[in-house]
Order: structure tokens, then sequence, then C-alpha cells
């Protein structure tokens, strides 16, 4: 009788480990992050893309902080017009504070592996949030953006180190760019990138000086007085993207 | 041409003249009707126009910037719900920054519509017959290693079933 029932506990225990892996959720693939500044970190300014004021740019760094780092499956899918909190039931959280140099780390393709999030549920990430935050270690301490590099034009050659100190959230819908991204299949990879417009900030030249980035960006003329530390007040421009998508800013 | 001679050939040969006058014509169809080029004088058509009508529910989007400018030319990719990672349609916007497309019916779900123009881009997500369940990129059913689980799982209880009843035979 007692081997009776080992037997049939035996048998409840192995029902139990049976369905509790079936149950377990098994949809799972590995979600990678990216940032980028874009060809215009990487190369810089230069003809016919000269700033909106004629400056040629070359960037030695362009360093940025971030956190809270989260993709979301939205359905219906995040209208960054409309603002507000990103409704995602589902949302893959890359952890810890990030500080990336976008011109020294930048692949082939102008981008900089963030990190990966390896148990992200499957399905599409369309939606995506981050938080500029100061960095708070090193000579970058205290600034959540820094960019330095020389500019050129007519033969006189400025050096340029511009801080900025602002922290604010960024909340984007679907990536827009030459391929969907974010569609993650199960045990499959997808990643999603966060795109800085550098052209918001400096302005470009090949473009109208009537188009809407170049009457909001203050180009390089405020910076070209003085060689040190220069403050850059980023508040009122859109430079984080989610490829070409605009993002809603909120500013802390 | 060579075919076309040794088919003359054969009718001087098999048809009297005066039928042959009345048997051309026949030829002339059947060559028609065949694909085959002859030499006889035929009729001229005009170039006809028809133009038919379909009546559908299409959709329009308009493309535009934040201060209201029409994205003019923009390029236009259209994804369909059954696979979001390939471009359905492709074109061009209008001058007004427009582009219509009429969905496939048979493909309910959340159409996306993606607009570029110079370093701008939009997307808009249009729900088609939401009611239909849409598609997932969710396996349905089970993964390979549950499949092959649950076999082992019902082996084992088979073989512990038997073993059981014939312990208790021995008893």
């Amino acid at each position: 009788m007692g081997l009776c029932k080992q037997s049939i506990f035996r048998c409840l225990f192995g029902c139990l480990f049976i369905f509790s892996i079936m149950a377990a959720p098994v949809q799972a693939g590995t979600l990678t992050f990216y940032a980028s500044g874009e060809d215009l970190a990487t190369e810089g300014f230069q003809a016919p893309r000269l700033t909106k004021d004629g400056w040629a740019l070359t960037f030695s760094h362009i360093f940025v902080t971030l956190t809270d780092i989260t993709a979301y499956q939205t359905d219906p899918p995040y209208d960054p017009n409309q603002g507000g909190p990103i409704p995602g039931k589902t949302q893959a959280t890359l952890p810890g504070v990030h500080t990336l140099d976008l011109v020294m780390s930048a692949q082939e393709d102008d981008r900089v592996l963030v990190g990966a999030v390896m148990d992200a549920p499957a399905g599409h990430y369309n939606a995506l949030s981050w938080k500029m935050t100061r960095a708070t270690e090193g000579i970058l301490a205290g600034y959540s953006m820094v960019l330095t590099g020389t500019a050129e034009k007519e033969g006189e050659t400025v050096p340029f180190q511009l801080y900025s100190e602002e922290e604010r959230t960024y909340r984007c819908g679907e990536y827009v760019g030459d391929e969907r991204k974010g569609l993650l299949a199960e045990q499959g990879e997808a990643d999603l990138e966060i795109t800085f417009h550098l052209d918001h900030i400096f302005g470009r030249a090949d473009k109208p000086a009537d188009d809407p980035m170049n009457t909001e960006a203050p180009g390089f003329a405020p910076f070209t007085n003085g060689d040190g530390k220069q403050t850059l007040t980023l508040h009122g421009l859109h430079i984080g993207h989610a490829g070409e998508g605009h993002c809603n800013v909120e500013w802390h | 041409m060579a075919l076309k001679r040794s088919l003359y050939q054969h009718i001087r040969q098999v048809v009297p003249l005066r039928q042959r006058l009345t048997f051309g014509g026949l030829l002339l169809l059947i060559a028609l009707a065949n694909g085959l080029s002859l030499s006889l004088p035929v009729p001229l058509l005009a170039h006809g126009a028809l133009l038919k009508y379909t009546h559908t529910a299409a959709i329009t989007v308009q493309a535009v910037y934040d201060t209201g400018q029409s994205m003019t030319g923009a390029q236009i990719t259209v994804y369909a719900p059954d696979n979001p990672a390939r471009p359905w349609l492709t074109g061009i916007s209008d001058a007004e920054g427009r582009f219509s497309f009429v969905p496939d019916p048979d493909l309910p779900g959340t159409w996306s519509v993606r607009a570029r123009h110079a370093g701008h881009g939009a997307m808009v997500h249009i729900p088609i017959n939401p009611e239909q369940p849409e598609h997932s990129l969710r396996k349905q059913g089970y993964t390979a290693g549950q499949r092959a689980l649950m076999a082992a799982s019902v082996v084992w209880g088979c073989i512990g079933t038997a073993l059981y009843f014939s312990r208790r035979r021995t008893s």
C-alpha cells in the first residue's frame, strides 16, 4: 500500500512539473537598443551640409547619458503628438544608466550599442521612451549631453565644448526609417534606435532658411566667442527621435 | 512565312479556284484567331478607349509637417496586417501630400502607412474591421519542446499505470 501511495505521489509531482513547464511563457526573444547621432555626428557638418550660418563642424565627442530605456507594445499605437504616458501592457526595459559617445563608439552604420534585453516578450515594439539624465561620475558629472569639436568658417577655426545639464524624457511612437523595427518574433532578435538629430541644434545650410527646423535651431553663431566650456540650452528643440519619427518631450 | 507558303500550296492542290475565294475569308479568320499574320488587306479599327469603374472603400492619407505644410512627393509605404515587415504597397504623395489606396478586405486588422520626406517621417495606423481577429507575431499552439514533453509525459503515464497494476496483481 505504501508503494502505491508513493507511485501516486510521484505521478502527481510529475504532472505538476509538466504543467508548470507548459504554463511558463516561452515567447521571448532578444531586443537590442542602439543610439545614433547619424552621419552628422560621425562625419560632422561638411559642405554642402554646413550649419545654417555656414560653419563646418567636426565633432571629437558627443556624450549622452540615458536611463529608463523602455520599449512598449501598444494597441492602439502611441501617438507622440498627443503626448502623455505610453500605455503599453507589454514592456521591455533596459536597466541602468548608460553614458555613450556617439562619435568614438559608433559602428560603421553610425550606431552605438546601448544594450539588450535577452528575455523580451515577442511582439511588435511600436513605442519607445528614454530619459536624458545627468551623469554622476567623471568629467561629465552633472551633464546630460556634451559636444566637443572644432568649427571652421572662412579660414577661422573655433574649438568648442558645449555642455547641457537639462534632463528630459522622450516618448516616441514607432521607429520610422528604411525598414520597420521592433518586430520581435518568438526566440528571435529585433532592435530599436534612439536617434539624435543634431541639425535641430545647428540647422542646415542646404535647407531653406524658412524651414521650421532652421527657424528654431540656434545654429553655431552663439558659440563662436569662446573656446572654454559653454552652456548649451536644448529646451524647445526636438533633437530626440525614433529614426525619423518625432517624439514627445517632457522637460524635468 | 514557310508555314504560310506551304498552307497556300496545300489549298491550291485540294480546293478548286471558285471555292478558294470563299475559303480565303475563312482562312483569314482562322489565321487571326491563331495569331498568324497574313498579307491580305484588312480593315483597320480605331483605338477604342474603355473606362470601367468599381465602387470600393478607399483610404486617403495626407502627409503634412507639423507647421501644416503639405509633404509633397513623400515616399509612402503601406503595410498590411498579415505581414508588418514587408511593404504591401509603395507610392508617392501628390502636391497636397495625399495618397489613396484600397486595402484588401480579406486582410482585416491594423493597416500601417508610413510617409518619409527629406529626413522627416511619420506613421499612421488604420484599424479596418477591428471586430475581426488580428494577426499576431505570436505563434499559436505549442513549441516543439513542449510537444515532445507532452508526448513523453503520455508515454511515461502509460508505463507508470501499467507498472502500478502489474504490481498489484503480483502482491
